[in-house]
């Protein structure tokens, strides 16, 4: 039947068609929209709704939780209510903010003296392989090496001091701090080091000029997570012997089974975590408005 | 006649001590000790404000060649010399232009041409007005505030481009400078680059795959074979008679153009076929 048909007929007879004003193809209509769209951006204002979704189905989740429960234990998973009670109260009446600021200067301070030692460390091992070679076994090994297993010696060292604290989230936070390091600066593409060195660049010049900014954008993005990876093992570091912080808060509320106290103190850690993320991300933007947008 | 023949060379190699821009002698590069032979026994010397191109098929050394030349690899025998003096490192009087975007993110473009002069050490307010104009001559100074970030790939080649310039070497090095711009960039960026060293004498080395461009740029062509690299054949331009022709279709119209790319398409046909 088809093979009936000239093809250079069809052809006329379709261009005629369409040519008519009165007969048009339907109107092109936008395929619907899908929520599970294959790599869909959603807009600003999108995110911000769905991300506030998300928030509201955990707590409506943590709610459902509370009642599930079987009455006899269910002091031991309070609803939300109780938890911004309880947060309210430690507050306005026992002096939280004091060991909310106490936490914070621990994880800042153990921070910024890990990033002291890993950032330029990392950048000079990734810059000279010899360095890199010498330094990268022994170092690396360190990761391996469980934090939390150091409070003893670090208990022995220091005392139930600040300063112990400090070191163990120190050693958390170095060792894997300087192995990104390492990695960001051994990313910068060799032709940007070559063309520096052929334009008559000393070494010196190479590493400040060009391997440094070159490699800082992705180095913050790792100072970012490693930062997280801070507030993380604040608990540990505050279970032992502390007096203060948020930590400690939390491992008295527990002596006494008050939960509503502990989900208060995760969550504070939670919120300040979300703080300094978005402080680090801020920080970048400003910082590096050259470099490629990323997520 | 015969004295004059016989005179004239001893007389230039006299003078060439101080002239020839670029002198490679012997040559040789082994890698994987010893096994792997890229380059072998490589001679030639590089004529003042003449263009060169490399050409080869891929993996014939013509790169570890420029390389060796830049300072950035060193010969396992043999030397290169630059105007007399023996290459040991990479330096600013041989600039290179590289084939990935070497053009700094964290610039912006003026500052990207002004950090080829700052590492040379010229004063601030004078590097500053230069690189406007250095910016002018690749014709970006529409741009000159712009970073790489929001620059097509053949912007960014000319920001490369601005600042080794910048720097006035004696020797310009392109390793395949425009081998990630598609068709018509590359294209515009040919003819700028002949623009570009007529108006600034320079003595060229261009690496290229691409026929039609080495016989678009260069005045000379270096054929090298496949592993081992050595020169297959050493080609004068001579058709072009001294002449840069700035539009290509003024350029194959020559008579000799479709002699000399039929003979390099089959120089080029031979070796793919001889290392397989």
């Amino acid at each position: 039947m088809m093979r009936n048909i000239d093809p250079h007929a069809l052809q006329g007879q379709g261009a005629a068609v369409s040519r008519n004003p009165e007969i048009q193809g339907a109107p092109f209509v936008l395929p619907k929209e899908r929520f599970l769209e294959l790599r869909l951006q959603p807009t600003a204002s999108k995110s911000v709704v769905l991300g506030v979704l998300g928030c509201l189905l955990f707590l409506g989740l943590w709610e459902i939780a509370h009642y599930a429960t079987p009455e006899s234990s269910r002091k031991f998973m309070p609803p939300v209510s109780d938890v911004v009670t309880a947060l309210y109260t430690l507050f306005a009446e026992r002096n939280f903010l004091h060991d909310v600021m106490i936490s914070c200067y621990r994880v800042f301070a153990s921070f910024a003296m890990a990033s002291l030692v890993a950032v330029p460390l990392g950048i000079v091992m990734g810059c000279f392989g010899n360095l890199k070679a010498l330094l990268n076994p022994i170092l690396s090994g360190w990761r391996y090496l469980p934090a939390a297993s150091f409070i003893p010696l670090l208990l022995v060292w220091f005392g139930p001091t600040d300063s112990a604290k400090i070191a163990l989230l120190f050693i958390g936070v170095m060792f894997f701090l300087l192995t990104l390091v390492l990695d960001n600066t051994l990313a910068v593409p060799k032709e940007f080091v070559e063309a520096s060195l052929t334009m008559g660049a000393s070494r010196q010049e190479v590493v400040r000029n060009v391997v440094v900014p070159a490699a800082m954008p992705a180095i913050f993005d790792s100072m970012r997570n490693m930062i997280a990876v801070g507030w993380t093992y604040l608990v540990i570091a505050e279970i032992v012997g502390a007096q203060d912080g948020i930590g400690a808060v939390m491992m008295r509320a527990g002596r006494f089974l008050n939960v509503d106290v502990i989900m208060a103190a995760i969550l504070t850690i939670g919120i300040l975590g979300v703080a300094t993320d978005l402080l680090f991300r801020a920080a970048q933007r400003f910082l590096f408005p050259w470099s490629i947008e990323r997520r | 006649m015969q004295t004059i023949a016989a005179t004239r060379p001893a007389e230039s190699s006299v003078r060439q001590t101080n002239t020839v821009p670029l002198r490679v002698s012997n040559v040789s590069k082994t890698y994987l000790k010893g096994t792997f032979k890229s380059l072998d026994n490589v001679s030639f010397d590089l004529h003042a404000n003449e263009i060169t191109a490399f050409v080869g098929p891929s993996g014939c050394g013509k790169t570890t060649m420029l390389r060796i030349i830049a300072g950035l690899e060193y010969p396992s025998n043999g030397g290169v010399e630059a105007f007399g003096k023996p290459v040991r490192g990479p330096g600013p009087d041989r600039g290179m232009i590289f084939q990935a975007y070497t053009s700094f993110p964290w610039l912006s473009a003026v500052q990207n041409v002004e950090y080829g002069m700052r590492v040379l050490g010229v004063p601030k307010a004078e590097r500053q007005e230069r690189a406007r104009d250095f910016l002018k001559l690749v014709h970006l100074e529409r741009f000159a505030d712009a970073y790489p970030k929001s620059m097509s790939g053949g912007m960014k080649q000319r920001v490369a481009l601005a600042r080794t310039l910048s720097q006035n070497p004696n020797i310009l090095l392109m390793d395949e400078p425009f081998g990630a711009l598609d068709a018509q960039v590359r294209w515009e960026m040919q003819e700028l680059m002949i623009e570009l060293i007529e108006r600034e004498q320079k003595t060229v080395v261009a690496i290229t795959h691409d026929i039609e461009e080495a016989i678009y740029l260069a005045d000379r062509i270096i054929f090298f074979t496949r592993q081992p690299g050595q020169i297959k054949a050493d080609i004068s331009l001579d058709f072009k008679m001294g002449k840069r022709y700035r539009q290509k279709e003024d350029l194959i119209a020559l008579p000799g153009y479709g002699e000399l790319e039929r003979r390099l398409f089959a120089m080029m046909r031979e070796e793919i076929k001889r290392a397989d």
